[in-house]
């Protein structure tokens, strides 16, 4: 879905001539610090727009339908701290509902079950400061799903997070059924997965099943 | 005294819509600034902490929310004593202390969202002279509410870290990361509203989506 890619940046190519058409149920990124990995899936749902070429998901061009991409995209950031908006939980994932204008029940049934569907029911009515990086990473990762998104992109989301909390959300992203696209470090969770990209300054270098993916990244980077 | 006071619960007072409560608090302002009879004002008093009393707030959160008031009253009461009567500082100090009671029995049987339901529909109507985007108010009051105790808590967790490294005391060595870490954060906030869809950011919805669909070429 990525034609002929360039993204530039105070003179500099971030991303240079991206080809890439991504179909896969699990594909991941990898590459280096600075390689470019973020703002190759920040593409994905119009927060990066390319300088050249042409970015579609599902035929709509990320440039001029950002708001539809984005409601078939959802995208997890790394730091757990500010993707939480709202101070209660349950408000938070009722933000992006809002729009749809769902009857007050029906909004508060779809809450719990997105909430009930990562193990953190418990927390609806907790306030969002008070919450664990891995509880927060959670709590983001339900307000991404409760607006069932086809396709969910995470850009490190385990980064951050402590070896439990880590395992919670690797057990997450493997489970659910939605199509996801993983920016990670974290090779055990990207093993199984159906391809990898490899970047490296701005280019993709290798895009391999995982096993020999990895391999060449870590023989390369390693 | 900012960030989310709501405190879950199911008293009568939690089940009333937001507008109501928001009302009767407006209008007890106004009726407490008409009325002067320090015996009213007393009886008033005790009858907001009686409501606040249904809520069963938690006593450590109410001891946090009522001592900096009760300092400020004091102060108010004090120089109203001095320079009036009597008086005029006993209506003044069982006036403020009924407004406060009954507002923060409102805040705690109110959710935040439901309280800027309510502000976005009073906004409404601003909305159509094209000067307020209620959205865009009503988003800001709660990124408000949501990150000051986060700013907080990394002003402590700066203010630490400089403590250990012998710069105690020194604001430069304070505020700089402060500032730092507080713009880096908000970038990646608002790039996190921006993925999640939120479309108050375009007023009118032209920017993104609506009108914009003639790309629709497959991929
Ligand atoms: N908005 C921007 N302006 C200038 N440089 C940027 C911008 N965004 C990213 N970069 C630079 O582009 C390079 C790739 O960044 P990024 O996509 O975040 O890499 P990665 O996620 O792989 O670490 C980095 O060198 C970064 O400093
Ligand atoms: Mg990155």
């Amino acid at each position: 879905m990525l034609e002929g890619v360039s993204v530039v940046r105070d003179g500099r190519a971030i991303l240079d001539s991206v080809d890439l058409t991504l179909r896969e149920r699990r594909i991941a990124v990898l590459g280096p610090n600075g390689s470019g990995k973020s703002t190759l899936v920040r593409l994905l749902n119009g927060l990066v727009t390319p300088s050249k070429g042409r970015v579609a998901v599902d035929g709509h061009d990320t440039a001029k339908d950002a708001a539809l991409v984005r409601r078939r995209v959802g995208f997890v950031f790394q730091n757990p701290e500010n993707q939480i908006v709202f101070p209660i939980v349950s408000e938070d994932l009722a933000f992006g509902l809002k729009h749809l204008k769902l009857p007050k029940a029906e909004l508060h049934r779809r809450v719990l079950e997105a909430l009930e569907r990562f193990g953190i029911g418990h927390l609806a009515e907790r306030q969002s400061h008070t919450l664990s990086g891995g509880e927060r990473q959670l709590v983001a990762l339900a307000a991404v799903m409760v607006m069932k998104p086809a396709l969910v992109v995470f850009d490190e989301p385990t980064t951050l997070l402590d070896l439990r909390n880590r395992n919670r959300i690797r057990a997450a992203i493997t489970e659910m059924p939605e199509s996801a696209i993983v920016v990670s470090h974290d090779l055990d969770l990207v093993r199984d997965f159906d391809r990898a990209i490899v970047i490296d300054q701005g280019r993709v270098v290798r895009d391999d099943r995982p096993g020999p993916a990895i391999d060449w990244y870590r023989a390369h980077f390693g | 005294m900012i960030g989310s006071l709501y405190i879950g619960g199911d008293s009568l007072l939690h089940r009333q819509p937001a507008w109501r409560k928001l009302l009767v608090l407006f209008a007890a302002g106004i009726v407490l600034f008409v009325v002067q009879a320090p015996e009213i004002l007393a009886g008033a008093a005790v009858a907001a902490a009686a409501i606040l009393a249904t809520v069963r707030p938690p006593l450590r959160a109410l001891r946090r929310q009522l001592t900096g008031v009760a300092i400020i009253l004091a102060a108010i009461f004090a120089a109203n004593a001095v320079f009036a009567d009597w008086g005029t500082a006993f209506a003044m100090l069982f006036r403020l202390s009924t407004l406060v009671l009954l507002a923060l029995a409102v805040t705690m049987t109110t959710r935040t969202s439901d309280m800027l339901e309510v502000v976005e529909r009073v906004l409404q109507p601003l909305e159509r002279t094209g000067l307020v985007n209620a959205a865009r108010v009503s988003l800001a009051v709660s990124l408000a509410i949501r990150f000051v105790p986060e700013i907080f808590a990394r002003y402590r967790e700066i203010r630490d870290a400089q403590a250990a490294r012998g710069l105690a005391g020194n604001p430069v060595a304070l505020i700089v990361p402060l500032v730092v870490r507080t713009l880096k954060s908000a970038e990646e906030i608002a790039a996190a509203i921006d993925a999640r869809g939120f479309e108050g950011a375009h007023p009118s919805g032209s920017a993104s989506g609506r009108t914009g669909r003639q790309g629709g070429t497959a991929s």
